[in-house]
């Protein structure tokens, strides 16, 4: 099963019939309760309803085009019977430039040790800008979450926003969740996402002179770009464990060498 | 129209002059800062009150005092270093926090943890939501006016840290649970202790119970205060006792499966159609007392086994997206947990119950008296770490 | 006090002034975060009782305080409030800090919001590491307090700045 599909899911489930399905080593599980609220969703928004996802037995994603939100919102409450609210945020899914600023043991085992003048952010896929379950086109993402308790179903909705940090709206979601105005607050802050109709847009957790919108990837955690992470200790291994698996040459030579470079 | 009655007359004569008193004795509004630093909100929460003589007209709570940037703190560490971290968000009843974030990793992973594993996980899970509400059951108490419950509650309460920690090493903040099963497993003797502990548990909820809920002006600064219909608290995404003090009959351990046994003991939920005050305080005191029962089944049922799964040393979680909550001690918590294969989550949206129970607080504290804002503070029970992350 | 601030007081009298403050400090409990959970277990606990060393828990306000314990991790939008508090308190006064957030911003020390280390702000007496230290930490660092109370010189705790209230 491929876990980063955005193919439709329903193509799988005229595929194999659930009961064939438990008998087969790689059983297509057919999910009917999410496959129903994903075909009345699709009825109610059409081509609005952008992408798809289902993890059988556990979640089910929907990505909505941004002007149909709301819409989808309010159909989510009414039409699914998925009243309890959950959460409102968003993704940026750009790869952080700075990398983590740190090299724990871990990391020098995988990825040897840096290169301290330029810091890859680790792994060759993370140049790309690689969006998760239900597909994604632009850097930021807004995610939300809400519940049916009545059919013990969740609905996860996503919304692509935009690649320009300086311009992402979206209409709000207060009249439909009451809940969501904190959320959206939040949203604000951490990210920069303007909500349209919202009452009360101001900081929520940071202080009114705060500058920046801290969860963006670009939005450095200076001390960690200041000081290098006080965790490096030289490990002994434990008692039965054999040296080679712990490697402490690199954890030395990795010191020295950002002494060298904070000098 | 005239008014013949005599007794009528009066009365309406009186209502007229308290109407006349009333327009002179106008007064203006104030504005009442309650916190940060206050002995009744639990921590750092601020809430401005605007006051129309004694009477709540528009409350706002100013959150933030203790943000620290979880999320994004969470994209910069490993796994087991998030798992670490994670534990400081409900500060009281720390092993839940845990429990939904290694969940989700561990449906990334595509790993289970063994069934003994599971067990015990679920053993300190509800141990860990005894230790936290047994403190609100005695500190809700100790907001309106009533002092001893507050060391009835800490003398058991101990009791129930000390088992964690035998258990786990640590009083709070135990960091015991790993991606594919537990740390470490229980120390030997513990059992009994743990049975011994949970009867005295018993003990204690009655007692609380004769103490505050027998009380008369516990029960009259409660009832009918602060009341939240059902729709409203779903819509506002409140979870966990108070949703089910509206009347609302949904518990995530009955409801949704995930890592933990629920579905192989025999319990309880407990809801109150009434969705006030009092209604919430008696849902948890019921909560509690289940969960003693639920330990006290789990203990006796406890299969051997190992406690780990088979994990690589360094854990790089797959690509993907998971999303699990739980019902913590506070409510319902969950984790959605981006990976993008890398040893450190991509994106970690905590969400959080006080945050969104104390979103209603706007709401609900319409019209009502300055010492019932305690009341319904109190009675919401919130941890800042959990408001603020 | 004149003879005190001014420092010509007879040495026997410091000793009985500084004997007497030691075991009667009033404690002003700043419990923001987990640390004040474990605070709280200390004072109100049966077990790890603190009133036996003499700290009364449960003044009403600041300015009836000698001693505070800063416990928990202290945000930049809560940075101004502690320090008004402690201007608030007169002198002699003594903080505590307890726990590696206070101490130094502690698992936090990398965050955007958090203050490292509560001597940015205040000066402090006694530091306690932990995370969250045990209630027999706190019970060896009033103890440690009360070590430092008795041989000190009383004229230099109240030459210091005059009472600010911002």
């Amino acid at each position: 099963m491929s876990r980063l599909s955005s193919a439709d899911s329903r193509a799988t489930s005229e595929e194999i019939p659930a009961t064939e399905a438990a008998d087969t080593e790689e059983a297509i599980e057919v999910d009917e309760a999410r496959e129903d609220l994903l075909a009345d969703l699709r009825a109610e928004l059409g081509d609005a309803l952008v992408d798809t996802h289902i993890d059988p037995g556990r979640e089910v994603w929907a990505r909505v085009s941004l002007e149909s939100w709301v819409a989808a919102g309010t159909f989510a409450r009414d039409g699914l019977a998925c009243h309890f609210f959950d959460f409102l945020s968003a993704i940026d899914w750009m790869p952080s430039p700075f990398g983590r600023d740190m090299n724990s043991q871990e990391d020098l085992i995988v990825d040897g040790a840096p290169d301290s003048a330029a810091q890859a952010p680790g792994g060759a896929a993370a140049d790309e800008q690689a969006t998760g379950y239900a597909g994604g086109d632009t850097r930021f993402q807004l995610l939300a979450r809400v519940h049916a308790p009545s059919r013990g179903l969740g609905l996860i909705l996503k919304a692509d926003l935009g690649d320009d940090p300086d311009l992402l709206r979206a209409a709000t979601w207060v009249p439909v969740y009451a809940g969501a105005a904190w959320h959206e607050r939040e949203a604000w802050e951490m990210f920069g996402i303007d909500f349209e109709g919202h009452p009360n847009l101001i900081h929520l957790y940071l202080p009114g002179e705060f500058e920046g919108h801290p969860l963006r990837k670009d939005f450095p955690l200076l001390s960690r770009r200041v000081k290098p992470w006080p965790g490096i200790v030289d490990v002994e291994p434990m008692p039965g464990e054999d040296e080679a698996t712990v490697d402490t040459s690199e954890a030395d030579a990795n010191e020295d060498a950002t002494e060298a470079a904070a000098e | 129209m005239t008014v013949v009655d005599p007794q009528q007359r009066a009365y309406v004569a009186s209502q007229a002059a308290d109407a006349r008193v009333n327009v002179e004795l106008e007064t203006g509004g104030m504005t009442l800062n309650m916190g940060p630093q206050h002995p009744a909100t639990h921590g750092t929460l601020r809430i401005v009150v605007r006051l129309d003589g004694e009477q709540v007209v528009e409350a706002e709570p100013i959150a933030g005092y203790m943000h620290r940037g979880y999320e994004k703190l969470c994209e910069v560490r490993t796994y087991p270093q998030v798992t670490t971290l994670v534990n400081r968000i409900d500060w009281l009843g720390s092993f839940a926090n845990e429990v939904p974030f290694i969940l989700a990793a561990e449906r990334l992973m595509e790993v289970e943890a063994p069934p003994r594993a599971q067990w015990i996980r679920t053993i300190l899970f509800e141990m860990s939501r005894i230790a936290n509400i047994s403190l609100f059951l005695g500190d809700m108490g100790a907001q309106l006016g009533a002092i001893t419950p507050v060391f009835f509650a800490f003398r058991d309460r101990e009791r129930a840290l000390n088992l964690i920690e035998s258990a786990t090493g640590g009083r709070f903040h135990p960091n015991f649970d790993r991606i594919g099963g537990i740390k470490d497993d229980l120390p030997a003797g513990w059992v009994e202790d743990c049975k011994d502990v949970m009867g005295r548990m018993r003990d204690f909820c009655d007692q609380i119970e004769t103490l505050l809920m027998g009380n008369e002006i516990f029960a009259s600064r409660c009832r009918g205060v602060g009341v939240i219909p059902a729709d409203v608290a779903l819509s506002y995404g409140l979870s966990g006792a108070n949703l089910r003090a509206s009347g609302v009959d949904w518990d995530l351990r009955r409801d949704v499966p995930c890592g933990l046994v629920f579905d192989q003991l025999d319990w309880k939920v407990w809801t109150h159609p009434d969705g006030d005050s009092f209604a919430r305080y008696w849902v948890r005191l019921q909560e509690v007392r289940e969960s003693t029962k639920m330990i006290d089944q789990l203990l006796d049922g406890l299969p051997a086994g190992p406690i780990m799964a088979k994990v690589p040393r360094i854990i790089k979680v797959p690509a993907g997206e998971a999303y699990v909550e739980t019902e913590n001690p506070l409510g319902a918590m969950g984790y959605y947990v981006v990976s993008k294969g890398d040893l450190v989550p991509f994106r970690v949206k905590i969400r959080t119950p006080s945050f969104n129970n104390i979103s209603i607080v706007p709401w609900v504290m319409k019209g009502v008296y300055v010492p019932d804002v305690i009341t319904i503070l109190a009675s919401l029970y919130f941890i800042l770490g959990d408001i603020d992350r | 006090m004149g003879l005190v601030e001014s420092g010509k007081m007879p040495k026997p009298m410091t000793k009985l002034l500084n004997l007497s403050r030691k075991y009667s400090l009033w404690m002003y409990q700043w419990g923001l975060a987990c640390c004040g959970i474990e605070m709280g277990a200390a004072l109100a606990s049966p077990r790890y009782d603190m009133m036996r060393l003499g700290v009364i828990p449960f003044p009403a306000s600041p300015r009836q305080a000698d001693l505070i314990v800063v416990s928990g991790t202290i945000t930049d939008k809560m940075a101004p409030s502690v320090r008004r508090l402690y201007e608030q308190m007169p002198d002699p006064k003594y903080v505590i800090s307890m726990g590696s957030c206070t101490n130094c911003g502690g698992p936090y020390w990398d965050s955007y919001s958090v203050t490292k280390g509560l001597d940015q702000i205040i000066p402090v007496d006694v530091y306690i590491p932990g995370c969250p230290p045990r209630p027999e930490a706190l019970l060896d660092a009033i103890a440690m307090l009360q070590a430092q109370i008795i041989d000190e010189d009383p004229a230099e705790r109240w030459k210091g700045e005059p009472l600010v209230v911002s």
